[in-house]
């Protein structure tokens, strides 16, 4: 699904609406009950689809580890699976990385059948796994020089070391590196063949704060580089942060699925927008009267309950037609974690439980 | 002082411990290991008999009851070769480690001083050597009986002179060269070093990589089993030659043991090293965890280097554990590597290394078959 902002030709009204590329769908104005179509363009081509999972399932004597998923990741974005321990995120990359045996389903890799065709692929993709540990007793320079001699197609391991910041520790063993660094070579091997597929099995897992958010820049810049990045995380906020597409996964099902918009728009509570120190005292009436479920709290703001995006230039074009003026604009949208909450029942915990 | 806390710590460490299947198994298995195994080898349950060549060149009354003596000691298996024979050939072709052959003019000598004692003048100072020939690498054996055969010619000795020693004894080697325990010990270490290096490189192979996620890396990159496997061969093979060069430099230089290098060698260096690394690739196939996988190598190498006469002859060992070792890999690899780069018998070489090459074909391809990466 798709958002899509336009202009009422009438009033001017400025509205968000949803659909699927390729759909045309039907939008009233809410302010001049003006009736029109919006065309959503056919953006989406196979060509453009760097894995696409069919009917996945994993079942060992009675647990069914992965339950008939399906799911597309397109080329360039950064998907994460989002999920407690125990979901089947990493049995499910396992099986998309041809390490496990699906118990049934298909898994394309680059348009490309990896039940039969998996050797023509590994070329084109780079795993790092959970947990990983390099050889304790070679450099940095010398582990990437040392995965990088498997492949035909070499990155410049040079231009690799500055891009993830490790000049200072390319002559260091990796037994002396501390775990956000560790991680970051981690990353760097899975550049030696400049892939085209990055698979991240919870790169952040076990890292303090600081040494998470560095791991991220690392792997915001892989989608830069035009990479598509296949992330698995039981973290909220590294979903948030760094995907472009969201599958949330529990007892081996996707449960939910989409942009982060696309979540909080279906799955989570209204937003609160705030209007703090409005010039006008009748500015929640004048909301009110526009249809938005409006009204003043015990300081003095004003707070509008909104779908996250949809109205809020609409909001912000009342205000300015009424000449309303204000000090600042807050906006408290839901997220993940409550939409996960919401969904399940259960509360995903920072350690994965 | 803090008693609750001290036992509190030592409920954590019980704990700890039983929870840690490798740490109860060296503690509880490894002192029964030992009794079994040392107790079988050195217990005298079923009295061990000791072989002992014996040639009467004499053939005299005085000699006959001197074999007919050593007959009557228990633990003593007298066997008597005819004096035609060659001592020395016997001793190589039957494996025995010690033959006493009884001088021509043993019953003369005895007349000559039993004539000096009717002739108070005379003094009799002759002495006649019995001839005791040795195989150097069983000073075990040989320690004992040395110690009977010296003890019955004191008695001969007492018995007809009251304590003149008209009877002697000399020693020579069954081989040309001298041999002492050394040449013995030394090929035994490089084939348990070469085991012991090959075996756990294995395990770790399969264990500490798979945990540290490198085999699930190495299954998604364009690198075969069989590129990945020769390499570590070829590692394997530099640890062996390595640590086998090492241990024949200190051999010459310390006590300086004369050590052949021929193609057997270097053969027998090769297939040890892909003989255990199939052990090694066996045990990581069925026992991933590599704390358990350790416990498995040790239950493997520890029995078989004191089984398999890496320490001492087997023939010191009781029958059925000599049996035992002749289905164990490293005993022919010990003597495989005894008769090449010491005592240089080119048909035991041949027969021993011809085992070796067969039990490291077997095992080597039975692991890499077993090898696997996947995780299912």
């Amino acid at each position: 699904m798709v958002d899509k902002t336009v202009r009422c030709p009438n009033c001017g009204r400025i509205m968000t609406c949803f659909g699927n590329p390729g759909e045309v769908i039907k939008i009233t104005c809410s302010s001049c009950y003006l009736e029109g179509k919006v065309t959503f363009k056919k953006t989406f081509q196979s060509k453009n689809i760097a894995i696409e999972v069919t009917n996945l399932k994993k079942k060992y004597d009675n647990l069914v580890a992965v339950n008939n998923i399906s799911f597309k990741i397109k080329k360039g974005e950064i998907f994460a699976f989002l999920g407690p321990n125990g979901a089947g995120k990493t049995t499910t990359v396992e099986m998309i990385e041809s390490i496990r045996q699906p118990t049934a389903g298909n898994i394309w890799i680059d348009g490309k059948d990896i039940k039969t065709s998996f050797n023509d692929v590994k070329e084109k993709i780079s795993i790092l796994p959970q947990e990983f540990h390099s050889f304790e007793k070679l450099t940095v320079k010398e582990t990437l020089v040392y995965f990088s001699k498997i492949y035909k197609k070499k990155a410049d391991i040079n231009n690799i070391i500055n891009a993830m910041d490790l000049k200072d520790e390319e002559k260091k063993y990796y037994k002396d590196l501390s775990g956000g660094l560790k991680q970051r070579v981690g990353v760097a091997i899975s550049l030696v063949n400049d892939p085209d597929i990055v698979f991240l099995d919870e790169p952040t897992t076990g890292l303090d704060p600081k040494s998470r958010r560095e791991v991220w820049e690392v792997i915001a810049s892989l989608r830069d580089r035009g990479k598509t990045v296949f992330l698995t995380t039981h973290y909220m906020e590294e979903a948030e942060y760094l995907a472009d597409h969201i599958a949330i996964i529990h007892k081996g099902k996707i449960i939910a699925e989409g942009t982060l918009d696309e979540l909080i728009y279906k799955y989570g509570d209204e937003s609160i927008l705030r209007i703090q120190k409005s010039s006008s005292k009748k500015t929640a009436n004048i909301l009110k009267e526009n249809g938005f479920n409006a009204y003043t709290e015990g300081n003095g703001d004003i707070a509008v309950k909104i779908k996250y995006k949809e109205r809020i230039l609409e909001i912000l074009s009342i205000l300015k037609h009424e000449c309303i003026e204000y000090e600042n604009i807050d906006i408290r949208r839901s997220n993940l974690e409550e939409i996960f909450l919401k969904i399940t029942g259960s509360k995903l915990l920072e350690n994965g439980e | 002082m803090n008693l609750i806390f001290v036992f509190h710590d030592l409920l954590a460490n019980i704990k700890g411990w039983l929870r840690s299947p490798g740490t109860v198994f060296w503690t509880i298995l490894f002192p029964i290991l030992l009794i079994l195994i040392f107790g079988a080898i050195f217990s005298t349950g079923d009295e061990i008999e000791l072989d002992l060549v014996v040639q009467d060149h004499d053939e005299s009354l005085i000699s006959k009851e001197f074999v007919g003596t050593l007959k009557n000691i228990s633990g003593l298996n007298v066997i008597v070769l005819d004096k035609e024979k060659d001592p020395r050939e016997y001793m190589q072709d039957e494996d025995k480690s010690a033959l006493l052959a009884i001088p021509k003019g043993l019953n003369t000598t005895l007349i000559e001083y039993i004539e000096t004692q009717f002739t108070p003048t005379e003094q009799f100072d002759d002495t006649i050597n019995f001839i005791l020939y040795v195989n150097p690498s069983d000073q075990t054996t040989i320690s004992i009986l040395r110690s009977i055969i010296n003890s019955v010619i004191y008695k001969f000795n007492m018995n007809i002179t009251g304590g003149q020693s008209i009877f002697g004894i000399n020693e020579e080697s069954s081989i040309t060269e001298d041999f002492g325990y050394i040449d013995f010990f030394l090929p035994g270490i490089i084939g348990f070093t070469i085991m012991t290096s090959c075996i756990y490189g294995s395990i770790e192979r399969n264990t500490k990589f798979r945990k540290d996620g490198i085999l699930r890396k190495l299954l998604t990159m364009p690198i075969t089993r069989s590129e990945w496997i020769l390499s570590k061969m070829l590692f394997m093979l530099f640890l062996s030659f390595i640590s086998t060069s090492v241990i024949l430099i200190f051999g010459i230089l310390v006590w300086q043991i004369s050590i052949k290098i021929n193609l057997f060698v270097i053969l027998l260096i090769i297939a040890t090293s892909f003989l255990f690394s199939g052990i090694g690739m066996i045990i990581g196939r069925f026992v991933k965890e590599q704390e358990t996988a350790d416990m498995a190598g040790g239950a493997i190498t520890f029995p078989m280097m004191f089984l398999a006469g890496t320490f001492f002859p087997l023939d010191q060992m009781p029958d059925f554990l000599q049996s035992i070792a002749q289905v164990l890999p490293l005993y022919y690899v010990n003597e495989g590597m005894r008769n090449a780069m010491i005592y240089g018998d080119f048909d035991k070489t041949l027969y021993f290394t011809g085992f070796v090459l067969v039990f490291s074909a077997i095992f080597f391809i039975i692991g890499v078959f077993l090898t696997k990466w996947d995780e299912d």
